[in-house]
């Protein structure tokens, strides 16, 4: 039986209110009677999960979920308030470079000091030294002070040490996204070299591509409750899924806050040749037609806005009537009728929606908003979201014989 | 991390040597200043109790006020200075406590380690200064000096770690420490002998543990040992026990310092 690298067990954290000194005090006294006070803000609530060896894990959650929290109860940085947290391996903690530099001490002096709170004994450090500077790679500066380096140096310093610990289990924080290109390509390369030996990652990341393509299982935090664990796949596509959901309804809301406000409104508006229940599709190259009646209090005509964007809120094409010099068609005092085509549908397979907006006569400002979304079908393996037109030239290049081949692809 | 719990000697050095750079990285001379600053003081005080106040010691006819008060000073500099400084390494290093898990006792413990080390070097560069200038000083009583300057390292240490467990809950003790130990200062006989003492107070004082070890240091050095008392057993296992204690509460607040940093 293979026991868990990380064991976390039934884990909450509360951090203490402390508004306040005597708040401070009185939290004091209750740790001094070897009590806890928990009625602080609970930040974490049984979470629990392990990780095995070999694996990698991947932390995902909205800003505020506990994320920050829960690492730092896993690098024993604080304790939690209840539960359990077992960590076999020999850590290192990639949660900000530069923690525990001194900027006044040399970059040498430095990474003495963090080699030592690595666990590295001196004659590991004296071992090792070599490959730091070279993975470092700030030449001279190792002898200045810290405080003169640049942001990028730190933290090629920092890692550089991190990476010469000889961890089991690497525990990172979105850190990978400072550093220029070149060195951020170097650390992955390390971990990926890391992971292949064999070790661990536990990684917490908002970019779902980084989880995915280097973790094996995954948790989402979400209020400091571990709300779905599992396989990496299947709990960031929900993850994902959640957000588009939520972002979905916030707009919603704002729209309909919009709406009750304005004076010029949409009383109508419909995908003509589309009206299926549920779900509207169109095959790739269709036209979309629409139709939207705006109501005018004053008798003045509104601008009509119509705008495509994709399931995620990107736009891809806006276009108004006043843009194009179109008047609605008046149906009667009050209400005017616009009417959109867009022929052979350049949009390549996926979830759209179509929106109207009724604008103020002076096109100034957008009064209503309604939307309705489509789907396009097809069986295009173009990328993107749009088909440009384009052209392949039907005679080739022709490429200069073997001989003279550019000395610069040779060289890799 | 199993290595977060232990006492760890590389990272206690690191800080020590740390610690004792800090003090005297920017200066041009550099670590000159740790025997050049204690003689300079020395001089100050020379000029200031012999010169200007005239400062005469009734009962120790062989010995002058500069050694009398040079002896007792240093080691209760160092002492002081252990605990002021130490009271605010947790706070100051909030940061690094965020971020990285360590033993943090490691932090008052090599605050109060670089300080003595420090205050000796000067110690023993003013001990040498007095022998040349015409002092008798009882070399031999170093075999009892050193061990009760590691006893006062010791009671430092714990006072240390009280202090600056305390300080992350009560931040009211960076204000109150200075007065507190000023007062100490005064009520220990370092500028005065114990037999200056009014003799109403005389038994009170007699239980503070710094002056124990003011007037045995003196004894050690420029006298000679008195009679052996209860004092002497006491000190040392009041200072032993003050360091025992220390490192209890310590460990029983320290997983909480980031809460409340």
């Amino acid at each position: 039986m293979t026991l868990p690298l990380v064991k976390v067990e039934g884990v909450s954290k509360f951090y203490p209110r402390v508004h306040h000194p005597w708040e401070r005090l009185r939290a004091f006294a209750a740790l001094l009677r070897g009590k806890e006070n928990l009625n602080g803000a609970e930040v974490l609530h049984d979470v629990s999960f392990e990780i095995m060896p070999g694996e990698s894990y991947g932390i995902v959650g909205e800003n505020g979920a506990g994320k920050s929290t829960l690492l730092k109860v896993l690098t024993g940085v604080i304790s939690p308030s209840r539960g359990s947290v077992t960590v076999r391996p020999r850590i290192a903690a990639l949660l900000e470079l530069g923690a525990g530099f001194q900027p006044d001490f040399s970059g040498l002096d430095n990474v003495r000091m963090k080699a030592s709170l690595l666990g590295m004994s001196p004659a590991q450090l004296d071992q090792r030294m070599d490959d730091i500077l070279a993975f470092a790679d700030i030449g001279e500066y190792v002898h200045e002070p810290v405080k003169h380096y640049s942001s990028g140096m730190v933290v090629r310093l920092g890692f550089a040490v991190v990476a010469a610990s000889d961890p089991e289990l690497l525990i990172t924080d979105e850190v990978l996204a400072v550093g220029d290109e070149s060195f951020q390509k170097k650390c992955i390369h390390w971990i990926e070299s890391f992971l292949q030996k064999g070790n661990s990652l536990l990684l917490v990341s908002h970019s779902m591509f980084l989880v995915q393509k280097l973790c094996h299982r995954a948790l989402w935090l979400h209020n400091g409750r571990a709300h779905m664990q599992g396989d990496v796949f299947e709990v960031t596509q929900s993850y994902l899924a959640w957000h588009e959901s939520k972002a979905d309804s916030e707009r919603q809301q704002r729209e309909q806050l919009a709406g009750a406000s304005g004076l010029y409104r949409i009383s109508s508006f419909a995908m003509l040749d589309a009206d299926v229940k549920g779900e509207r599709v169109l095959e790739q190259g269709d036209s979309l037609e629409v139709s939207m009646t705006l109501v005018s209090p004053d008798g003045r005509a509104p601008v009509a806005l119509f705008g495509i964007v994709r399931a995620d809120g990107t736009p891809v094409y806006g276009v108004a009537s006043d843009f194009d010099g179109i008047q609605g068609v008046r149906i009667n005092a009050n209400q005017f009728q616009y009417r959109i085509r867009f022929p052979d549908l350049l949009l390549l397979p996926g979830s759209y929606s179509i929106r109207g907006h009724c604008m103020d006569p002076e096109g100034l400002r957008v009064c209503d908003t309604v939307e309705t979304r489509f789907r396009v079908r097809g069986q295009s393996r173009e990328l993107g979201f749009i088909r440009l037109p384009h052209e392949w030239s039907d005679r080739g290049i022709p490429i200069a014989g073997d001989v003279s081949r550019p000395k610069e692809g040779s060289g890799e | 991390m199993r290595n977060v719990k232990r006492f760890n000697s590389v990272i206690f050095f690191q800080l020590v040597s740390r610690n004792i750079r800090t003090d005297y990285l920017e200066n041009v001379t550099g670590f000159a200043w740790l025997i050049l600053q204690p003689l300079l003081m020395l001089a100050v005080y020379a000029f200031v109790f012999s010169t200007l106040f005239q400062a005469r010691m009734p009962e120790a006819a062989g010995v002058g006020f500069v050694p009398f008060l040079a002896v007792a000073f240093w080691p209760w500099t160092a002492f002081s200075e252990a605990i002021l400084k130490a009271n605010a390494t947790i706070t100051s290093n909030a940061a690094l406590i965020g971020k990285v898990a360590f033993p943090t006792e490691l932090l008052p413990l090599s605050a109060v380690a670089a300080t003595f080390t420090m205050h000796m070097i000067g110690y023993l560069a003013v001990l040498l200064m007095l022998q040349l200038t015409g002092t008798d000083l009882h070399w031999l009583g170093l075999i009892w000096v050193i061990p009760m300057l590691l006893l006062l390292a010791i009671f430092a240490a714990g006072l240390a770690l009280m202090a600056s467990a305390l300080q992350v809950f009560i931040r009211d003790l960076a204000q109150i420490l200075p007065p507190i130990m000023t007062f100490w200062f005064f009520t220990t006989p370092i500028l005065y002998s114990s037999a200056m003492l009014p003799a109403s107070l005389a038994p009170i004082f007699q239980w503070n543990p710094m002056a124990w070890y003011v007037s045995r240091l003196r004894e050690a050095l420029l006298s000679g040992f008195s009679t052996l008392g209860l004092m002497d057993l006491l000190v040392p296992v009041l200072s032993v026990l003050t360091l025992i204690l220390g490192f209890w509460l310590f460990r029983r607040l320290r997983g909480h310092f980031e809460d409340f940093l």
